[in-house]
C-alpha cells in the first residue's frame, strides 16, 4: 500500500461519484444512477432510488455539458478542509442542469463575474492536492468556449 | 378554531448572544424562568425534552440535574434548525397520550463563532470542493428567485432593514442596532447576492416552555396560551436544495418543506394564514424570509419581495413578521431558536411586547427551517 499512495496517485474525491476516462486518466466523468422503476436519475452510484426507493438501478455516466440553473460567489474561504487554491481566491458555485434530468452542485471555473443563469457549461477535471496526503480527482464546470 | 387541549403556561429565555457561560448556566436560567412563570416547581415536571444540535450526548440530563434530582424521562432531540419544534411536538404528543400532564421543553445551544462546522452535515468531498458553506445555498435560492420573479437586492435588503430595526426594542437580541438601507446595501457580499448585514450568526442562548393541559392550567391560574398546532416534517425528495444537498431533480418538483409543514399546522389549528396576526419565521438570511412568506401563504409565489418593500411585514403592517428582530439580529442558537420564537409569540399574545407589540394580536405562528429540509411550524392562540 505504501508505494501506491505515493505522489502521483489520484483518488476519486468520493467513491462512486467520479471516474476517469480511458486513456485520459486525469480526465473526469460524473457517475449517476437511473432508476429502472420511476426513471429518476440521481448523482453517484446509489443502491436505492432516492425518489421511489426501488433497488433496481442502472449505473450511468452523466452528460458532461449543461446549463447553469443558479449560482453564487463564495467570497470567504469555506470552513473545514477545503482543498482549493491557497491563498484563497473567490470562486463561483452553482447548480448545473444536465440533459439527464438532474441539477448538480459544483464549483465553477473562471471569472466570478462571468456567469449568468442559462449559460452553457462543460464538466472538467479539478485535481485537489491535500497538504500531506493524496491528490483527489474532483470536478467543476467551466464555460463552453465560443 | 377548535379549543386546544394543550397550553403553554410558562416561558423563559436567556438572551441570545455570546457569553462566558456554560450550557448548564444558559439552560438553568431559561428553565427556572419558565417554571416560575408557570408557578410550578421542577418536581411538577413529568417529562423533559432538551433540544440542541451542537451540544454533546445527554445534555438534557446534564443540564437539568442542576434543577434537582428526578427520575422522569429526559430526552435530547435534534432536528437541525427545527430542533425546538420537534421537541415541542414531542411534549404535545406525550401530554395528549395521557401519560403525563406537564412537560418542560428546553432549547440550549453554545456555538463557535463564524461559519458552522461543515463536518456535521456535509460529506468530506463537499468540504474538499468548497461546497460546504451554508450561506451559499441560501444565496443560490435568492439568485434563482430574482431570475424567475424579478425580486431585487433592495427588496432583500428591506427585510434586513426591518428586522434590525425591530431588534432595537428586544432586550434578548444579540445585535440591537438599526441600519439604513444604504448601510445594508453597502455591506460586503458574503455569497452574492446576500450581504453581511443580511445574514444571521450562530451564537449562544436558551429558551424554555412549560407545557400542560388546559385543565391543569385552569387549576393553576396564570396566563395560558393555547398550542393550536405543532408540526415538524423533513423535505421530500427534490422539494428543496437546502444544505447539504449535492444535487436536485430537474424533472420532479415537490412542494417545499415550509408549504407542507404549514399546511399540516393550518389543518391542525383549523385556520389559515389570514387568521394569524403575527409571525416569527426563519430569516437565516434576508431572502429566506421573502420565500417563506410566500410558502406560508401570506402572499402569492413571487410576491414576497414587493410585500416586504411595501411594508406589509412591518409591525403595524398587514402581516407583521419577525417582530423580535428575527435571527438576523438575535443570532441563531440552533437548538433554542424555535423556542425563542415561541417565547416572542406568547409575549405578543399576552400583550406584553412593549414597543414591538402587534396591536390586538390573538393568534401567532412560529416557523423554522434548516439543514436537510427540517421544518417546524407552531401556531399559538391567546
Amino acid at each position: 500500500m505504501g508505494d501506491e499512495t505515493a505522489a502521483g496517485e489520484l483518488l476519486p474525491v468520493n467513491e462512486g461519484l467520479v471516474t476517469g476516462i480511458d486513456n485520459e486518466p486525469r480526465d473526469v466523468q460524473l457517475l449517476g444512477s437511473k432508476c429502472d422503476r420511476c426513471g429518476e436519475v440521481s448523482l453517484g452510484a446509489n443502491a436505492v432510488c432516492l425518489n421511489c426507493g426501488s433497488d433496481r438501478i442502472t449505473g450511468i455516466r452523466l452528460a458532461p455539458e449543461g446549463e447553469l440553473w443558479t449560482y453564487t460567489v463564495i467570497r470567504h474561504r469555506p470552513p473545514g478542509g477545503y482543498l482549493g487554491p491557497d491563498p484563497f481566491e473567490p470562486f463561483a458555485i452553482g447548480l448545473v442542469e444536465l440533459p439527464d434530468g438532474i441539477r448538480v452542485m459544483a464549483p465553477l471555473a473562471g471569472d466570478v463575474d462571468s456567469f449568468e443563469i442559462g449559460c452553457r457549461l462543460r464538466l472538467e477535471p479539478w485535481i485537489l492536492q491535500s497538504r500531506d496526503g493524496p491528490a483527489y480527482r474532483a470536478f467543476r464546470f467551466a464555460a463552453v468556449a465560443g | 378554531m377548535p379549543d386546544s387541549d394543550i397550553v403553554i403556561l410558562g416561558t423563559g429565555i436567556h438572551p441570545f448572544g455570546r457569553f462566558d457561560k456554560t450550557p448548564e448556566d444558559l439552560g438553568v436560567h431559561a428553565a427556572r424562568q419558565a417554571l416560575g412563570e408557570a408557578g410550578l416547581e421542577w418536581s411538577d415536571i413529568q417529562a423533559a425534552y432538551l433540544t440542541r444540535m451542537y451540544l454533546p450526548a445527554t445534555s438534557g440530563a446534564r443540564i437539568l440535574r442542576r434543577l434537582g434530582s428526578s427520575d422522569i424521562s429526559i430526552v435530547d432531540i435534534e432536528a437541525a434548525c427545527a430542533s425546538g419544534g420537534a421537541g415541542l411536538r414531542q411534549a404535545v404528543l406525550a401530554i395528549r397520550s395521557g401519560e403525563v400532564d406537564t412537560a418542560l421543553v428546553l432549547g440550549v445551544e453554545k456555538m463557535p463563532r463564524g461559519f458552522m462546522d461543515p463536518s456535521m452535515i456535509y460529506a468530506d468531498w463537499q468540504v474538499r470542493m468548497g461546497l460546504s458553506m451554508n450561506p451559499a445555498y441560501w444565496s443560490m435560492r435568492a439568485r434563482r428567485h430574482m431570475h424567475e420573479f424579478g425580486t431585487t437586492e433592495e427588496q432583500i435588503a428591506r427585510v434586513a432593514w426591518k428586522n434590525h430595526r425591530n431588534s432595537v426594542e428586544n432586550p434578548n437580541a444579540m445585535y440591537r442596532k438599526a441600519f439604513t438601507m444604504e448601510q445594508i446595501l453597502a455591506s460586503k457580499p458574503v455569497c452574492d447576492p446576500i450581504r453581511l448585514l443580511e445574514i444571521c450568526a450562530p451564537n449562544d442562548g436558551a429558551a424554555a416552555v412549560v407545557v400542560t393541559t388546559a385543565r391543569r392550567a385552569r387549576q393553576l391560574g396564570g396566563e395560558p396560551v393555547a398550542i393550536e398546532a405543532c408540526a415538524h416534517t423533513v423535505a421530500r425528495y427534490s422539494a428543496d436544495f437546502r444544505c447539504p444537498a449535492d444535487s436536485m431533480s430537474a424533472t420532479i418538483s415537490n412542494p417545499g418543506p415550509t408549504r407542507v409543514t404549514s399546511q399540516k399546522a393550518y389543518e391542525q389549528a383549523g385556520c389559515g394564514p389570514d387568521d394569524i396576526d403575527c409571525f416569527e419565521v426563519q430569516d437565516t438570511d434576508a431572502f429566506c424570509e421573502i420565500e417563506i412568506c410566500e410558502q406560508l401563504g401570506l402572499c402569492e409565489r413571487g410576491e414576497g419581495g414587493p410585500m416586504a418593500e411595501e411594508g406589509h411585514t412591518e409591525i403595524g403592517g398587514r402581516c407583521p413578521v419577525n417582530m423580535s428582530g428575527g435571527l438576523i439580529s438575535k443570532g441563531e442558537p440552533v437548538g433554542a431558536s424555535h423556542l425563542g420564537q415561541v417565547v416572542e409569540i406568547v409575549s405578543q399574545l399576552r400583550g406584553r411586547s412593549g414597543a414591538r407589540q402587534v396591536e390586538g394580536a390573538r393568534v401567532g405562528l412560529a416557523h423554522v427551517l434548516g439543514a436537510g429540509g427540517n421544518c417546524a411550524v407552531t401556531i399559538l392562540a391567546a
